[in-house]
């Protein structure tokens, strides 16, 4: 695990300036003839460790040679060649080393997980905020495409639109027209009609003033004689006719 | 491997060479920058999160004068949290054990501030000489006391860090040496004795991480009364 520090705070350094120069001549070592190829893809996780310090490539390295077993064995050997040959010496700071290894392993046992799913929250919250923005966009364009498509489709329609309202106006124009054959018969009809009045009237008149004519020539030409025999004759039909029915009325 | 109880707060020096610039530097390599990529590991996720936090918690009060200091804040909390938090380590050096280098902290910091004050607005910056509603016959002593509290806060600044973790360091020492020579003598008690170092170890976490809270916050608030 340490090692990864080093390699990390190496790069750090590498890219920092004034000690980088001298290690940028190291670069001619990387002699694969790819080494400006797009960079493979990191790693989301950290290196697996056992025991939470000791890299699990460590026992990957071991298998082969020791099994299972060897770096547990090479841990307590060396360990316990450290104690005998006193090169670790066991005094007070061993005691302080203890508790400070015993709150150190506590702590991380029961709030690793908690501030690991916190950081995992921070991500996934950055994460999600560029997702809604890419979901937003999806949406907003998936239904642009439908607006467009109801658009083709109302173009369609246009063309009916167009023949109602030809059919429309060709309606109007009929019933224009109808109406003002309709006005010309009527006036038409007016005038004829008052020809014919006139020619009644005439008519009438000249009835009339015949008649007249006719009963002035009439009344001028009966004299005073013809008035006295017609009185007469008048007198003797009402005498007549008193008798008979004087007759009737006594049978 | 110490002969006595204060070989670890003198300077480191590997054949004369002083390592005191390693021990002061070695912290940088705990912090990986953040890199290009747009998600991050775990690590520098929590530690963008943090410095975030910290800073905008820390600038609440100031002015837009202040946050010019942001940085420097920013990074002085990580630089003495992480020293004291690496020197409760076994055989580690603790560099805020130094009294040098807290008042090398303390008195420029501070001074920058008083100056800042002193230029910018000297009436308001002198004006903290006197708190707001004292009686009239007080106000000679308190000008006395208060420009004495004002050129006693370096150095209240600096041995504040020094005295806790330098105080705290020993006491640990001292409580796990009895604890150590106390275990094949009478165990018991030599178990006691480590119940005692390691409520201790717990209140020097406490402390470490603190004293370097409690330094930058005074510092921002010298700042806030004169920017």
């Amino acid at each position: 695990m340490l090692s990864r520090v080093v390699f990390v705070s190496a790069n750090a350094v590498k890219s920092s300036g004034s000690v980088g120069a001298g290690l940028v001549q190291l670069s001619h070592l990387h002699t694969s003839p790819n080494s400006q190829a797009p960079v493979p893809p990191l790693p989301e996780k950290g290196g697996k460790t056992r025991h939470g310090f000791i890299p699990e490539e460590l026992f990957q390295l071991l298998y082969p040679k020791t099994g299972v077993t060897g770096p547990y064995m090479l841990g307590t050997g060396l360990l316990t060649y450290l104690l005998s040959k006193e090169i670790y010496i066991v005094n007070h700071e061993t005691v302080a080393a203890a508790c400070m290894g015993a709150i150190i392993i506590y702590g991380v046992k029961k709030f690793g997980p908690d501030v690991g799913a916190f950081a995992d929250k921070l991500n996934e919250e950055k994460v999600q905020k560029a997702a809604e923005v890419k979901t937003l966009a999806m949406a907003s364009l998936a239904q642009a495409i439908e607006d467009e498509k109801k658009e083709q489709w109302r173009i369609d329609g246009r063309q009916m639109l167009f023949d109602a309202k030809r059919n429309n106006v060709a309606m109007l124009l009929e019933t224009n027209r109808r109406e003002r054959v309709h006005m010309v018969n009527n006036e038409v009809k007016k005038r004829l009609d008052y020809q014919i009045a006139l020619q009644t009237l005439h008519r009438r008149l000249e009835q009339e003033h015949m008649v007249n004519w006719v009963e002035k020539n009439v009344v001028s030409s009966i004299t005073p004689q013809q008035e006295k025999a017609s009185i007469a004759k008048c007198i003797t039909d009402l005498k007549s006719l008193a008798k008979i029915q004087q007759a009737k009325a006594t049978v | 491997m110490t002969l006595s109880f204060f070989d670890q707060f003198m300077s480191p020096t590997l054949f004369s060479i002083p390592l005191m610039a390693l021990a002061l530097t070695l912290p940088w390599i705990l912090y990986p920058p953040p890199s290009a990529q747009w998600i991050n590991n775990r690590m520098i996720t929590l530690q963008a999160w943090f410095i975030n936090r910290f800073t905008q918690q820390l600038l609440l009060p100031l002015n837009i004068g202040g946050h010019k200091w942001a940085a420097l804040m920013a990074s002085l909390m990580i630089f003495l949290i992480s020293l004291n938090l690496l020197g409760l380590l076994p055989y580690t050096f603790t560099p805020t054990t130094q009294l040098s280098l807290n008042m090398s902290l303390a008195v420029p910091l501070w001074l920058g501030t008083v100056l800042i004050g002193m230029q910018n607005q000297p009436t308001i910056a002198l004006g903290h000489l006197l708190p707001e509603g004292t009686p009239a016959p007080l106000i000679p002593v308190l000008i006395i006391i208060e420009t004495i509290s004002l050129f006693i806060r370096p150095l209240a600044l600096g041995v504040r860090l020094t005295a806790n973790l330098t105080a705290g360091h020993l006491l640990i020492q001292l409580i796990a040496t009895a604890a150590f020579v106390l275990m094949p003598l009478m165990p018991t008690v030599a178990i006691i004795t480590t119940i005692i170092l390691f409520l201790l170890t717990l209140l020097e976490i406490a402390v470490a991480m603190i004293q370097a809270y409690v330094f930058v916050l005074l510092l921002s608030l010298y700042l806030q009364e004169n920017i």
